[in-house]
């Protein structure tokens, strides 16, 4: 099977700030490929290298064409920041898009499909609420129909509930065959909806894989939390031996499997430790960005 | 869709959004409005001799067409350019078929259209505050391409000082500081014997010169014969500044 996007030791720089040291991915048709990393790790940059907005070192192929030389009609871009004209409406926006290209789907529907439809379509772009607002981008992104979608942080600003619509549209246009690269710093939208997640740190692409298979590499353990005063350092539990440490106010004990949760609680009521509340967390691609990033539990936690 | 579609629905967008900001509209239309009423009015001119205003009315109506041909496109365009680039459009249209030429002649039609009735409502009001006379002969039907083509040709220009300014804020000032030095350097309001002999000359490199010779040539004159070369050297340079313009439009970052 041909990659729908390949990028070959791209490199960028801005003056003295390597923005994309040597990365190199392929992405395969209809996949979800998400891409995290902390700001200025080159998550941007690289979504510009591959739809052909930024000149950079390396080999960049799009559904097997140079990003200048493929057919635009196949392409849609959400970018970061996206803002089009204010005085405009989401109709005539979308219709302006749609009006670009040779074939592209009914205006009117693909608003409807991010919930923006009645009175909403008629308001002026600048009038909307910030996720009404994004919902437009990403409409005008959708406008075309594009066999390759590159979505830039395409949920910010907009409420659970809305976000939640346009996962189930993402996931919808997934089974339906277009090839999706998004970049995001939601954990859950990203551990949702990626097939793969490449997790991009100081312009390197540190590490990348199914969820399931990074969250098992660099996830850590699953860990219990205690919400209290108490500092012991040590917990004894018949048959299993923890060690216990203190952080931010927690007690926190590690690798609790979910059977073992009582007997840990067991064994801190035993020993007259008093704790408020308890929290247990398995690990989750948070916790891998953690780890690739460098940051520790302490620093997240505060 | 093919390359009229793609320019009509850039321009009708454009066209609305243009029309819905009710202070650049004002503006836009009061600007060559006052600009009559406080030469051609208050100032006016004195055929006898003395001062700067010293030639007939007539030999102004030029003068107002320029204000608006040069001013309107060199600051809406590149304030435009420096939206579009603010709100990351040009990088959504980099990948759309939309052609950076096809981009620019979108915002010019706009301009064009804009800057035609602004001319028209100018043309009228000098008429009437001034008393002045414009001949009513075919040739002067020529006003109408080289209206259109300076402002293609400031449209152009606008695009350029867009890409280098990094504002819009920067492509006001930067406008300015360009528009005005033209304004008066090019056969407008100051005659070329007011200015020094030496520097004479250097009035043929303002590309608003050839502007105001030909509308002056149409409107004024009545010399046809001047009126083409000047028309000729205004196509020329309309297409040489779309042409870079075009190509200074962004396409990447």
């Amino acid at each position: 099977m041909t990659a729908a996007l390949v990028a070959e030791g791209v490199r960028k720089s801005y003056g003295d700030v390597t923005a994309l040291d040597g990365v190199s991915l392929e992405i395969d048709p209809g996949e979800v490929f998400g891409l995290v990393g902390p700001n200025g790790a080159g998550k941007t940059t690289l979504v510009r290298a591959l739809t052909g907005t930024t000149e950079v070192e390396g080999e960049i192929s799009v559904l097997g064409s140079a990003p200048d030389r493929v057919e635009k009609s196949q392409i849609g871009l959400l970018p970061q920041s996206f803002s089009p004209a204010g005085r405009l409406t989401a109709r005539e926006l979308a219709r302006q898009y749609a009006g670009l290209y040779d074939e592209a789907r009914d205006p009117d529907a693909v608003l409807a499909d991010v919930g923006i439809d009645g009175e909403t379509a008629e308001q002026w772009y600048e009038t909307l609420s910030g996720g009404q607002q994004r919902r437009v981008c990403v409409a005008i992104a959708l406008v075309n129909d594009p066999d390759v979608l590159f979505l830039d942080e395409p949920t910010t600003g907009i409420d659970p509930a809305g976000r939640r619509a346009l996962w189930g549209l993402l996931e919808d246009l997934a089974s339906g065959g277009t090839t999706v690269l998004l970049t995001s710093h939601s954990m859950a939208e990203v551990e949702r909806l990626s097939d793969r997640v490449g997790f991009l740190c100081d312009g390197r692409l540190a590490a990348r894989g199914p969820p399931r298979e990074l969250v098992e590499s660099h996830g850590g353990r699953s860990r219990l939390l205690f919400e209290t005063d108490a500092s012991p350092t040590t917990l004894d539990v018949p048959g299993i031996g923890y060690d216990v440490s203190a952080r931010n106010g927690h007690l926190v004990v590690e690798d609790v499997g979910p059977r073992e949760i009582g007997d840990v609680v067991a064994a801190f009521e035993n020993q007259g430790v008093e704790f408020e509340s308890l929290t247990w967390k398995q690990p989750d691609l948070e916790d891998v960005y953690l780890e690739l990033t460098g940051t520790s539990f302490e620093e997240a936690e505060r | 869709m093919t390359r009229l579609g793609r320019i009509s629905a850039e321009f009708t967008a454009s066209w609305h959004a243009f029309l819905r900001r009710r202070t650049a509209v004002f503006f836009t239309f009061f600007f060559p409005a006052i600009i009559v009423v406080i030469f051609g009015a208050l100032v006016q001119t004195q055929p006898t001799g003395g001062g700067l205003f010293a030639e007939p009315k007539g030999y102004y109506i030029a003068g107002y067409l320029a204000v608006v041909v040069l001013f309107t496109p060199l600051s809406r365009v590149g304030s435009t350019v420096a939206r579009y680039r603010e709100g990351r459009r040009f990088e959504k249209l980099a990948t759309t078929p939309l052609t950076r030429v096809e981009w620019l002649l979108a915002q010019a039609l706009v301009n064009v259209v804009v800057i035609g009735v602004a001319a028209l409502l100018l043309l009228a009001l000098s008429i009437l505050v001034t008393g002045t006379n414009i001949p009513a002969t075919p040739a002067t039907l020529l006003v109408i391409p080289f209206v259109a083509l300076g402002v293609v040709l400031f449209c152009g220009l606008g695009a350029i000082i867009g890409r280098i300014a990094d504002s819009q804020d920067g492509v006001i000032a930067a406008s300015n500081a360009i528009a005005l030095p033209l304004l008066f350097l090019s056969e407008t309001f100051v005659t070329p014997d007011l200015l020094p002999a030496w520097f004479r000359p250097a009035l043929g490199f303002s590309p608003l010169t050839y502007v105001a010779r030909g509308i002056r040539a149409v409107t004024y004159a009545d010399a046809t014969t001047v009126a083409l070369p000047n028309l000729a050297a205004v196509v020329v340079l309309a297409v040489a500044f779309f042409v870079a313009g075009a190509y200074a439009v962004p396409r990447t970052d």
